[in-house]
């Protein structure tokens, strides 16, 4: 429940539909709400060395490596089905894509463990910790 | 002159070099240096680009005692390195390939005395930086020295022959189809390529790894037709707190909450979602 009282409902079968497509995070903020070409431009000119990703994205270097979801998590993408017209009415969304595990693109230098995105990946396990009862 | 090295992977610098002559290895010889491919496509008034494969076929012909060596730097070596954040400009990028040539050429045996160099950049710090690199070189450095010095001549034949062929044989690495081949000269008001130019925009992702995106008309035309993209927030990710952020604008609109998130949550930008 949001602070305005309203309820979002995620439509949980859509999950058998979504798509499961290789999920990018790119170091930009990308003013672009809709389908890109990436199989054109992008995948193609990915190159793979070990677990080393690297690949340029509008000129400038980019090294990546792939990032899994935390055990027993799923990402999701959802999407809006139908854009409210105020912020007091509920809220339907779908899942549009699932995914295990996403590239991780940083500018110019391969990520590190010290990554925001790849240390928040521990913070499942850890919560599991903090809340399991003490013997 | 096999180009397959390079085109195997055209998105990386590579060199490539003819057979060393014995003669050069047992004589005292020259070298000399030029560039191609800064400017547009068809920047030889002089020559055509029939002339220029005769005249390398002549060069080819005298392989007793003439021999070459090609520093090929891909579009996207270029671009990576112009727009990498400590930045490398163009001439920095072209000393360096130089270096690295005559380095060449002295660890393939060469007996180097004297190094020709048409100039990029004010030819007098230039030459210094080579003399000062290679003792015992005598390094000359001028502009137009392609009209001065014939190995420099030669050494532009080889540099043009060597674009004309990567620009007519480029194998995008995009899956763009069959791609039009008509590029223009290269000069931004040429109406070819300002068709290729736009035809070939594509509003995500810019532009195939042929073109420059350093290139200013490249740019131009990105700032215009394509979506923004913004590398401060970038610079934020990777380093966790934005310069804005400073300045109180980063704060999201709304936030009411009086307790502070704690710092494990922020750096990891973990947000409890309440909102969509």
């Amino acid at each position: 429940m949001s602070v305005n009282g309203c309820v979002t409902t995620v439509q949980l079968g859509s999950l058998s539909q979504a798509d499961k497509s290789q999920l990018h995070l790119l170091p930009c903020e990308i003013e672009h709400d809709g389908p890109a070409e990436i199989s054109r431009f992008f995948t193609p000119t990915v190159k793979e060395q070990k677990c080393e990703k690297t690949v340029s994205f509008r000129g400038r270097g980019l090294k990546g490596q792939e990032v899994s979801c935390p055990q027993g998590y799923t990402g999701l993408v959802l999407k809006e089905v139908q854009r409210p017209s105020s912020d007091q009415e509920d809220r339907i969304v779908k899942v549009s894509s699932v995914f295990q595990n996403f590239v991780y693109w940083n500018l110019e230098t391969l990520p590190t463990s010290d990554d925001g995105v790849v240390k928040a990946m521990a913070w499942p396990s850890l919560a599991e910790m903090i809340h399991a009862p003490v013997d | 002159m096999d180009l397959g090295v390079f085109e195997a992977d055209n998105s990386v610098s590579c060199r490539l070099a003819s057979a060393v002559p014995e003669d050069c290895k047992n004589e005292d010889c020259c070298l000399g240096i030029d560039e191609a491919g800064r400017g547009p496509v068809l920047d030889s008034k002089t020559l055509s680009e029939a002339e220029r494969e005769n005249l390398f076929e002549k060069l080819d012909e005298a392989k007793s005692f003439v021999g070459w060596a090609l520093q090929i730097l891909s579009p996207n070596t270029i671009s990576t390195s112009m727009l990498q954040r400590a930045k490398y400009n163009l001439n920095a990028l072209s000393h360096d390939a130089a270096i690295g040539l005559v380095q060449f050429a002295l660890d393939s045996g060469v007996q180097l005395k004297e190094v020709f160099v048409d100039t990029v950049g004010p030819a007098e710090k230039y030459e210094e930086k080579l003399s000062k690199r290679f003792s015992g070189i005598k390094v000359t450095v001028r502009p137009k020295a392609d009209s001065l010095f014939p190995i420099v001549s030669a050494a532009s034949i080889c540099a043009k022959v060597a674009r004309d062929r990567v620009v007519k044989d480029w194998k995008f690495a995009e899956d763009l189809g069959e791609v039009d081949t008509e590029y223009g000269s290269g000069y931004p008001n040429d109406p070819k390529t300002k068709s290729w130019m736009l035809k070939y925009l594509d509003p995500v992702f810019g532009y195939p790894q042929f073109v420059r995106f350093s290139w200013s008309t490249a740019q131009t035309l990105m700032d215009s037709k394509a979506v923004t993209e913004d590398g401060e927030k970038a610079a934020a990710r990777q380093n966790n707190t934005s310069m804005l952020s400073y300045f109180g604008r980063n704060k999201p609109a709304g936030q009411t909450q009086t307790r502070e998130t704690h710092r494990f949550f922020t750096e990891r930008r973990l947000q409890t979602v309440d909102t969509l």
